[in-house]
């Protein structure tokens, strides 16, 4: 299943702070920020469990990720990533000439990969050595 | 472990976030060199104290990278590498400097200037276009303790401290008692603009929802309504025209108002304009009543990175000095545009972790070129790098100043060893200096 014409937001969770914290190269981390929270709605037209491994696209790349339900919803049709590497790889590095890129508000769209393998932190940094 | 080889200190000042919580206690194991316990803080700042114990994340000696693996070399060896990397490096960019101390930070100018390379901090990637705009129009703001004693009305906008400052709110704006805010929270009205329902919006009296990227829109249909314009669209950014009225009343009518802002303005489609528009709601809502603005900075010295670069060199942030003196600006010595312009070849990283942070096109410019960096422990950064140099976590192992988000320097503890052979930060830029210096035959 997929979504398409959502927005993607990113910022700080709590969760994402702590694993800052000497565990920026952990599982802790994955699980803190290699997540996408849906709202409510949304992720039933998903037809899968949370957890399952989607791929979310813009126009800037691709991020496989873990599913979740947002615990800040309702939010129909936005979509959620906490800041960091996941996030980072879909982002808009445009900054309108300003210095800061556009880590908000950007067209977004989503699909179940059951199979997907959601990478941790460096896995998914070093490949931007090797490409 | 006896009751002698533990230390408690009191007061000690958290560096995580730019709230800079100041009444930590912390118990420390001095014969073991390790932190034990920690009191006060919020579960991202205590996890910071013990994120400094010795482990299996945390570098002791330093590092440089050969055949793909990284190999344990002497100071000397480490300090005499980078500086030739730098030395002849012909745009290198130093970034970084948000979690140090300001002697580190003047260190970092230093270094720059001789270098004649790009000096950038994280404001870049955050509240930058929240000090372009303040470099615009002016900003109407005030330390935190006034709004603690004072503000009836607080509003959130674009930003969530429930996770990102989690005792901003005990401590300065919601639940916290004042001097002329006697019960606390019941004498504050709380609202909270923001596209998602944040746990902040949660626990506050009015959440009004804005459509992403169209807070410009919002914040200027209030300013059009509070100087008695009639709205003639049913609703702005997703808000409706009556909601929009509302909230203008609520604006008008307090005692004493204050918006807090975050990346919600300054990281989404607008940028700086979205922070213009708000100072200047802020500046015509003081026709009516007492009304001011603060930013919520991040990290917790990034205030301090800012005032600094400043006063150093006349400019916050996106310095460059390839022409021997300091030129700004952001969008054109930014870090993430210099390096996807590919521009940069060879980068310092101080205390941070670009390759988390920035956007992947950035990044994987950023790894074509040596990549040396201070760190304390492991980061994405840090094992993409070809040099590390360990540091002392600033405000743990090491004393120095930080300036809190409003602009309040607080002195920094040192509560316990830096462990193995990590240096401060303003140690390894001294080298660094000193080093550069006698390659360019200053010295």
């Amino acid at each position: 299943m997929s979504l398409d014409n959502l927005i993607l937001i990113t910022g700080r969770t709590i969760n994402q702070g702590i694993a800052l914290e000497g565990g920026k190269t952990t599982k802790e981390s994955v699980r803190a920020a290699g997540i996408c929270a849906f709202d409510k709605d949304d992720f039933k037209k998903l037809d899968c469990m949370i957890g399952t491994p989607v791929k979310v696209m813009t126009e800037f790349g691709e991020v496989v990720v873990y599913s979740t339900i947002s615990e800040e919803g309702p939010h129909p049709g936005i979509i959620f990533i906490p800041m960091g590497p996941w996030a980072n790889q879909v982002v808009n590095p445009s900054s309108q000439s300003c210095g800061t890129p556009t880590f908000k508000g950007i067209k977004a769209r989503v699909e179940v990969v059951k199979d997907g393998k959601v990478l941790d932190s460096v896995e998914l940094i070093s490949k931007l050595k090797e490409g | 472990m006896s009751e002698k080889s533990k230390i408690t200190y009191k007061d000690v000042v958290c560096p995580f976030c730019g709230t800079l919580c100041d009444d930590l206690e912390v118990d420390v194991n001095t014969k073991e060199n390790i932190i034990i316990e920690v009191r006060n803080a919020c579960q991202i700042g205590t996890r910071k104290f013990f994120s400094s114990n010795p482990s299996e994340h945390r570098y002791e000696v330093p590092l440089i990278k050969e055949n793909g693996s990284f190999k344990e070399v002497s100071w000397d060896e480490a300090i005499e590498k980078t500086a030739d990397i730098l030395a002849n490096a012909k745009r290198p960019l130093l970034y970084g400097f948000a979690s140090t101390e300001c002697d580190a930070q003047s260190k970092g100018v230093e270094l720059a200037e001789l270098l004649g390379g790009i000096l950038d901090n994280t404001a870049s990637v955050c509240h930058g276009p929240t000090l372009l705009a303040e470099q615009d129009v002016g900003v109407p703001t005030s330390t935190l303790g006034e709004y603690k004693n004072r503000a009836d009305l607080v509003i959130f906008w674009g930003c969530n401290p429930v996770h990102a400052h989690p005792r901003h709110l005990g401590r300065y704006s919601e639940f916290v008692r004042g001097y002329f805010r006697t019960d606390g929270r019941n004498d504050r009205y709380i609202v909270v603009v923001d596209p998602r329902y944040t746990h902040t919006a949660q626990i506050a009296d009015l959440y009004i929802k804005v459509n992403p990227n169209e807070d410009y829109e919002l914040i200027n249909a209030l300013r059009a309504e509070l100087r008695g314009v009639e709205i003639d669209e049913k609703e702005v950014a997703g808000v409706p025209r009556e909601k929009i009225k509302e909230l203008v009343n609520i604006l008008k009518t307090c005692k004493f108002g204050v918006i807090f802002f975050g990346m919600g303005l300054t990281q989404s489609v607008s940028h700086h304009r979205n922070v213009d528009t708000a100072i200047c709601l802020v500046r015509e809502l003081n026709d009516h009543t007492k009304f001011l603005i603060t930013p919520m900075r991040g990290h917790y010295n990034i205030t301090g990175s800012n005032v600094v670069f400043t006063w150093n060199t006349g400019y916050g942030y996106s310095i460059d000095f390839s022409r021997g003196y300091p030129r700004y600006n952001p969008g054109e010595f930014s870090s993430v545009d210099c390096l996807i312009r590919d521009e940069i070849d060879a980068s310092l990283i101080v205390a941070s972790d670009p390759a988390s942070n920035f956007p992947a096109a950035a990044v994987k410019k950023m790894f074509k070129h040596p990549l040396i960096v201070v760190e304390p422990h492991h980061t994405p950064t840090s094992v993409n790098a070809d040099i590390i140099l360990p540091a002392a976590f600033a405000g743990i192992e090491t004393e120095g100043t930080a300036y809190r988000m409003d602009h309040v320097p607080l002195r920094l503890r040192k509560v316990k060893e830096p462990p193995g052979q990590c240096l401060t930060d303003r140690e390894i830029l001294e080298k660094l200096i000193e080093k550069v210096k006698e390659k360019k035959g200053e010295l």
